[in-house]
């Protein structure tokens, strides 16, 4: 509230400006807020505003105080500059869900302390083994699929349950797409890239994991445009597990994140990006043709 | 392509779709115009694929539908069509996690209502509207099977839609509750169209100037409930035993018979037939009994 008096009162210009209807979104949402609590204030704009704007104000407020906290992510995206109806649309998001993110900070939890034993021995911890790749393996292959399933279920309709809701409402399918993978996806490589830290692996392996991630996510939202989007999450999964385990068999995992796996990657991202440009129609569910 | 009246409403011509094997809706032809619809029919009869089709949520196998003279085959005028719906789907899930505030806000954005504070108006609007002001703070899972009813209409009703379509909008809510719903529809806004599908013949009869019968996918009457009721006029009877030769007959809270046959049972007295009689007579004829 840019106007108050050292009472705690809406001073007279804001009062005077709200009643004429010339102070901005937040100095009214401030206003309101104050009138409800006030009887003096509500008393001294009485003359000017009528009582039915008053009611209705009243009723918008408690719609916004029922509406409740997005969260933290929600707050900082605010700060960021995203708009606060884009911003909302991402609590739909389960893989923005607290719940979510535990499972995933578990699941690599997990792996990164299955690699670490396998690394180092259970009371060897200050005599490492020699260097295999080999207790990379679990790691290597979840990191990206956690990744997957995080973008997985922010377009999956399988995970949205008002789905038909969203499919009959004007809203842009491959907008709300976009949002939802996008923010899902940076969020899930945050924990990623940390736990990839933690891994005894190469120092460059955090960087490494980066462009699978798109990759494999890239792929399952293009091949989303042929298929069901459940069916293109389990293929571009597959995709990556298979090699990962291939690789594993020939003693070499790391391969698939060094140079020449980046390389199928990178090319990957880029078939992937053009098929959903191109394709992006495919993602306005409902009645298409 | 922008429709210069309302009065055009909805055509449906030669509607057909198929799952699979089953046909769910065969050669419809249908026209709405403004006010209620109701479609009474029993389960599996191809109501819920029709609104479906009509939501833009199902592609029709053949036919053509127009909406306002818009035509959903077209992505534009398909997105102009959602901008003027309100849909309840039936058995519409929730995000449980939400506030029934928090719910309808999503909503609203996905009926682009971007304006913050336009959107908490309309959200307190629906909420006043279904009689849930009360409720707006309360986290869906913990409402009951007709609170969620009422927010699946409330949803229907954000932005004041020209085409109102509710799948058994009245399943769940207790005797009281779907007098509220008759009275919501009888002061909505604007005289939009609306379309309900409905078990409940006594829903039908209260508030629908029109029904239509939908048996086996096929529409079997057009009318009004008056006509839908003089179909079993003359074949209505009350007599104080059970008569073998009757379709379909049972016995009364008043401990008479109510047969509908096409031959009066012994001692029995002709009876003005109700909207029920007449869907049951139409039911009984399709199924060929």
């Amino acid at each position: 509230m840019t106007d108050t008096s050292a009472t705690g009162h809406s001073g007279p210009d804001l009062l005077a400006g709200y009643a004429a209807g010339a102070v901005d979104e937040a100095a009214a949402w401030s206003v309101e807020a104050h009138l409800m609590a006030c009887a003096a204030c509500r008393s001294a704009i009485a003359g000017q505003v009528d009582a039915g704007r008053l009611a209705r104000n009243r009723s918008v407020l408690l719609v916004r105080a029922a509406i409740g906290d997005d969260g933290l992510l929600a707050r900082l995206l605010r700060r960021c500059g995203v708009p606060d109806h884009l911003v909302r649309l991402l609590a739909a998001t389960p893989s923005l869900r607290r719940s979510w993110l535990l499972s995933v900070a578990g699941v690599l939890a997990v792996v990164t302390g299955e690699a670490a034993l396998a690394r180092y021995g259970w009371a060897e911890a200050r005599v490492p083994r020699p260097p295999r790749q080999e207790f990379l393996v679990p790691f290597l292959l979840v990191a990206p699929l956690l990744a997957l399933a995080s973008v997985a279920a922010a377009f999956v309709p399988l995970f949205d349950p008002a789905h038909r809701v969203a499919v009959a409402a004007p809203f842009s399918g491959f907008r709300l797409l976009l949002v939802r993978t996008v923010c899902a996806l940076a969020v899930a490589v945050v924990p990623v890239a940390g736990a990839a830290f933690a891994v005894p692996g190469p120092g460059w392996l955090p960087a490494a994991f980066l462009l699978p991630s798109l990759a494999v996510c890239g792929l399952a939202l293009a091949a989303g445009t042929v298929m069901r989007p459940l069916a293109a999450a389990v293929a571009a999964g597959t995709l990556w597990a298979l090699p990962v385990l291939a690789l594993a068999g020939a003693r070499l995992p790391l391969l698939i994140v060094q140079w020449h796996g980046q390389a199928v990657c990178a090319a990957v991202l880029l078939a992937a990006a053009a098929v959903v440009c191109l394709r992006h129609d495919r993602f306005e569910l409902g009645w298409t043709r | 392509m922008t429709p210069d009246t309302r009065t055009a409403a909805i055509h449906v011509d030669g509607l057909s779709r198929w799952y699979g094997v089953t046909r769910a809706l065969t050669d419809v032809d249908l026209a709405f115009g403004l006010g209620v619809t109701g479609l009474l029919g029993p389960n599996g009869a191809g109501k819920t694929t029709l609104l479906s089709v009509l939501a833009t949520v199902a592609e029709p196998d053949t036919g053509r539908v127009s909406v306002f003279g818009l035509d959903p085959r077209d992505a534009a005028e398909r997105v102009e069509i959602r901008r003027r719906l309100g849909y309840l789907p039936q058995e519409l899930r929730y995000h449980r996690h939400f506030t029934v505030a928090g719910f309808l806000d999503y909503v609203a954005i996905l009926k682009e209502i971007t304006d913050r504070r336009t959107r908490a108006g309309e959200v307190a609007r629906v909420l006043a509207a279904t009689d849930m002001e009360r409720l707006a703070g309360r986290r869906v899972r913990t409402l009951s099977g007709g609170m969620r009813q009422r927010l699946g209409i409330a949803q229907a009703l954000l932005g004041e839609p020209e085409l109102l379509i509710l799948d058994e909008p009245t399943a769940g809510l207790d005797p009281e509750q779907r007098l509220r719903f008759r009275e919501l529809l009888s002061d909505l806004p604007g005289d939009p169209v609306v379309l309900l599908s409905t078990h409940q013949a006594d829903d039908i009869a209260a508030i629908c100037p029109q029904v239509v019968v939908l048996l086996q996918g096929r529409v079997r009457f057009t009318g009004t409930p008056a006509e839908l009721a003089a179909v079993a006029a003359g074949r209505v009877w009350a007599a104080a035993e059970r008569d073998g030769r009757a379709h379909l007959s049972w016995r009364g809270g008043d401990g008479m018979w109510r047969a509908i046959g096409d031959r009066p049972p012994v001692g029995a007295q002709l009876v003005a037939p109700t909207v029920e009689d007449g869907y049951l007579l139409l039911s009984h004829a399709a199924d060929g009994r």
